[in-house]
């Protein structure tokens, strides 16, 4: 009984282990973004206090910058608009693991998902095929070693932001980094031609007020995106080779 | 923004990016979205990011309003995005980009 216990124990650890070594890595882009997010909300319209709430609440970066960036800009819907459809992605993920998450148990299956961010999914989506408890474990472990690195490093920002000077250009951090998230997640030709699509768009309705751009643009995105698709199924496929290249 | 505004902001964001990560878990657990479904989703987060990007890019100023600095800044950083697969590299080389090319223009 004990050294059954014992072996239980070593193997938890072990898998804490593993998971902690997967997700640092994972991990370190997040802090300096994190830290964006942190100075954008010491100079947000928002009070300081529900800007700082976002990081334990909604927990996903992307949508706590567009919300924290465009409260004071924006119309109040379409700074909720814009929050929901950034994390619409979320609901790829959901599907992805809505088959491991079966074997869970309720609670599991309820608190699991809100730490479904891009870093989670990505690694517990290589672990499917480990025991529901190993997994659990493993899901957890990931999760909230994620979860305590933002909710320290967006405060650290929010603490640091004020003593930064003006002539820093902080201010230009977020696009900066909407950018390489811009980039980070087109995998795919018709992703390409929905970012190229939804930035042109919402270039050329830059002017519309309450930064309604942002949607239009995006809108027009996901069409084109979709157009390409159907272009692309339709496109024959190439005749294959009947030799191998040396 | 007032702090009713803010709260109702979040609560609307925190209950809809939930509901994102959960709903299929929660509710559609035994059957799967169709093909054509999840590669349209797929396009919605390089669509948003991208219409982001350019609208705070550009900001209140219009496309006039743009230095030469800025526009240079996010070139850099997109250029070190693809190079090094690294968001700590796009935000040094973007800022570094933006310092240098403004004090020099």
């Amino acid at each position: 009984m004990t050294t059954t216990s014992t072996s239980g124990t070593r193997r938890l650890r072990w898998i804490d282990r593993q998971a902690v070594a997967d997700i640092v890595p994972l991990a370190i882009p997040a802090v300096p973004f994190g830290f964006v997010v942190g100075l954008a909300a010491t100079e947000s319209a928002m009070p300081q206090w529900v800007a700082w709430l976002t990081a334990p609440l909604v927990f996903a970066g992307a949508a706590q910058l567009a919300m924290i960036t465009l409260a004071g800009s924006a119309s109040l819907w379409a700074v909720i608009t814009a929050v929901l459809v950034i994390n619409t992605r979320h609901v790829m993920y959901s599907a992805a693991l809505a088959p491991t998450f079966r074997s869970q148990p309720r609670w599991m299956r309820w608190i699991g998902p809100f730490f479904m961010v891009d870093q989670t999914f990505a690694l517990a989506a290589l672990h499917t095929n480990r025991s529901p408890a190993d997994f659990r474990r493993y899901y957890l472990t990931v999760a909230l070693t994620l979860y305590a690195i933002w909710n320290t490093v967006v405060p650290l920002g929010m603490i640091v932001g004020p003593i930064v000077p003006d002539s820093w250009r902080l201010d230009y951090a977020p696009p900066v980094m909407f950018a390489g998230l811009t980039l980070f997640a087109i995998k795919r030709v018709p992703a390409a031609v929905a970012a190229l699509v939804g930035g042109f768009v919402s270039l050329a309705t830059v002017d519309l007020r309450d930064r309604l751009g942002i949607v239009v643009g995006a809108v027009a995105g996901v069409l084109a995106g979709a157009i390409a698709e159907q272009i692309m199924e339709r496109r024959p496929a190439p005749p294959p080779r009947s030799e191998a290249t040396p | 923004m007032s702090t009713a505004a803010a709260l109702f902001a979040l609560a609307c964001g925190a209950i809809g990016t939930y509901l994102a990560r959960s709903g299929l878990i929660l509710l559609l657990a035994d059957r799967a979205l169709p093909a054509s479904v999840e590669r349209a989703l797929g396009n919605v987060g390089p669509a948003v990011l991208a219409a982001l990007t350019v609208n705070l890019a550009v900001g209140d100023g219009g496309i006039g309003g743009v230095e030469f600095a800025e526009a240079a800044a996010l070139v850099v950083a997109g250029a070190f995005t693809v190079w090094r697969k690294n968001l700590i590299w796009t935000f040094v080389a973007g800022m570094v980009t933006l310092w240098v090319v403004g004090a020099l223009t």
